[in-house]
């Protein structure tokens, strides 16, 4: 299908980003649509988390523009929790919450932002700790969990919102390798249901199974992008070829 | 020296209500102090964290920043007779009490601390929570008050309990106005028996007993809190 065919859902244009005299974004302009799965893929430093971090405004961007379903969320008047609740996000070293029981967790954001009620959030912890094989764990406390289960929960958490988009900022990079599969079977399935999906990641295999379209970010711009066949297997730009030359063995 | 034990005993029976009420002024102003300071505060450690302001000029981060450093960086003695003297002055009307003016400064003096310690506890909670919080659609006060004070709460129990103690020693220096408390009483005993080894011995034990059997409990607490969630 062709890519104008499909709806957008996130157009970022011009995204400059700094951190005091450090330039990590140097005018990003790209267009995500809606079902798509884009991996992020390049060297450390190259701006890849900083431009997934951009995109739900975790970090405030420098120069530029965030269209997200039409809405430019770089403007200072539109309410950015109202998109934050659409924009779901999973982070490296989980971020889940361990005051709360792994039930907790999950109808906590639902229930508080008014978009469940308790019942129903109940109902929905049940099915997403399920999905995840994670429902006997459901009255534990996160500290009881492993790095893979702790990722797990993470991901539904995110989940429960009902978001329109997952961002996933290297979610298996801080994993025991035992760990590494279980995760990425999750996002897999997520990713057949059609959820809209960016992911930073340095598993190659998996972003070339699972992905539409790989990003290769390097130098604060998207430096090479295309289908997995393309960038993997024919890439064009040298230092794409020198990042995958050392990332493949 | 066995002289030195009979007098300590005897002391100890004659002036046992004075030692007794002083030991209690003391605990009632110290747990006044901190139960006030908590709030006061709490207050200060929200408005140096503030980012309500234009640019870089945050008015309410600027008054707590002031504050602290102003608190922290006089001796509480120069405050108590500043509050000792000044309030009375000040605000005649309200015809202050002798004990409400050495309790205002003490308060005055613990808010700086308490402040800090209840900035350096929401500091101590990983970003990361935030981050996760407010990526789920949470505003900024949704997130502290419900995952980073939480969680915040566990840094801050056991700080505040040595702030108490650290506030019962430092109550000692309200006897400068013969406010009651258990270095008046030494100071009276004193006055009466003109003895100062002994007096001094018992209410020594009487702040020994209480500081140690504090800071006994803060490690109870904090092993508890350790082992509960997380």
């Amino acid at each position: 299908m062709l890519v104008s065919a499909k709806k957008e859902i996130i157009r970022v244009e011009n995204l400059y980003k700094s951190f005091g005299k450090l330039q990590v974004l140097k005018g990003v302009t790209e267009q995500i649509n809606q079902g798509e799965v884009v991996s992020i893929i390049g060297p450390s430093g190259g701006g890849k988390s900083t431009f997934l971090r951009c995109l739900n405004l975790l970090e405030e961007p420098t120069k530029g523009h965030i269209y997200f379903e039409g809405t430019d969320i770089t403007d200072k008047k539109v309410n950015i929790n109202l998109h934050r609740q659409k924009m779901g996000m999973v982070f490296q070293h989980f971020n889940v919450f361990p005051n709360m029981t792994v039930g907790e967790n999950i109808s906590m954001a639902p229930v508080l932002l008014g978009k469940k009620t308790k019942a129903q959030a109940q109902e929905m912890v049940g099915e997403l700790l399920n999905r995840v094989g994670l429902y006997e764990k459901m009255k534990e406390y996160p500290n009881k969990l492993s790095g893979g289960q702790k990722q797990r929960l993470a991901i539904v958490r995110a989940l429960a919102m009902e978001p329109e988009v997952m961002l996933f900022d290297e979610p298996t990079s801080a994993l025991d390798p035992e760990m590494v599969g279980e995760v990425l079977q999750v996002i897999k399935e997520l990713v057949h249901t059609g959820m809209t999906t960016v992911i930073v990641t340095h598993e190659m295999g998996f972003a070339k199974e699972v992905s539409d379209r790989v990003f290769f970010m390097d130098g604060g711009v998207i430096a090479e992008k295309g289908t997995p066949e393309e960038v993997f297997e024919n890439p064009q730009n040298p230092r794409t070829k020198e990042f995958l030359g050392k990332v493949l063995y | 020296m066995s002289e030195f034990f009979v007098v300590t005993a005897k002391m100890w029976k004659e002036y046992s209500s004075l030692f007794i009420s002083g030991l209690g002024m003391t605990l009632f102003m110290g747990l006044l102090t901190v139960a006030i300071s908590t709030v006061s505060g709490s207050i200060m450690a929200l408005m140096r964290r503030s980012e309500f302001g234009i640019g870089s000029f945050k008015p309410f981060r600027l008054v707590a920043t002031v504050y602290v450093e102003i608190i922290r960086g006089t001796p509480i003695l120069l405050q108590l007779y500043f509050f000792y003297f000044m309030l009375p002055q000040w605000l005649p009307f309200l015809e202050l009490s002798e004990f409400t003016c050495v309790l205002v400064a003490c308060c005055v003096n613990s808010t700086a601390y308490v402040c800090e310690i209840v900035r350096a506890g929401i500091q101590a909670v990983d970003k990361g929570q935030t981050e996760a919080a407010r990526s789920l659609g949470l505003n900024a006060t949704q997130t502290l008050l419900k995952v980073v004070l939480p969680q915040a709460v566990k840094n801050i129990l056991p700080a505040l309990c040595n702030e108490f103690i650290a506030v019962i020693k430092e109550t000692s220096l309200a006897s400068t106005f013969f406010i009651g408390e258990l270095m008046t009483q030494f100071k009276t005993i004193n006055g009466f028996t003109y003895r100062v080894l002994e007096p001094l011995t018992i209410v020594g034990l009487i702040y020994f007993v209480l500081t140690f059997g504090l800071s006994k409990l803060i490690t109870l607490l904090e092993r508890k809190l350790n082992a509960g969630e997380c």
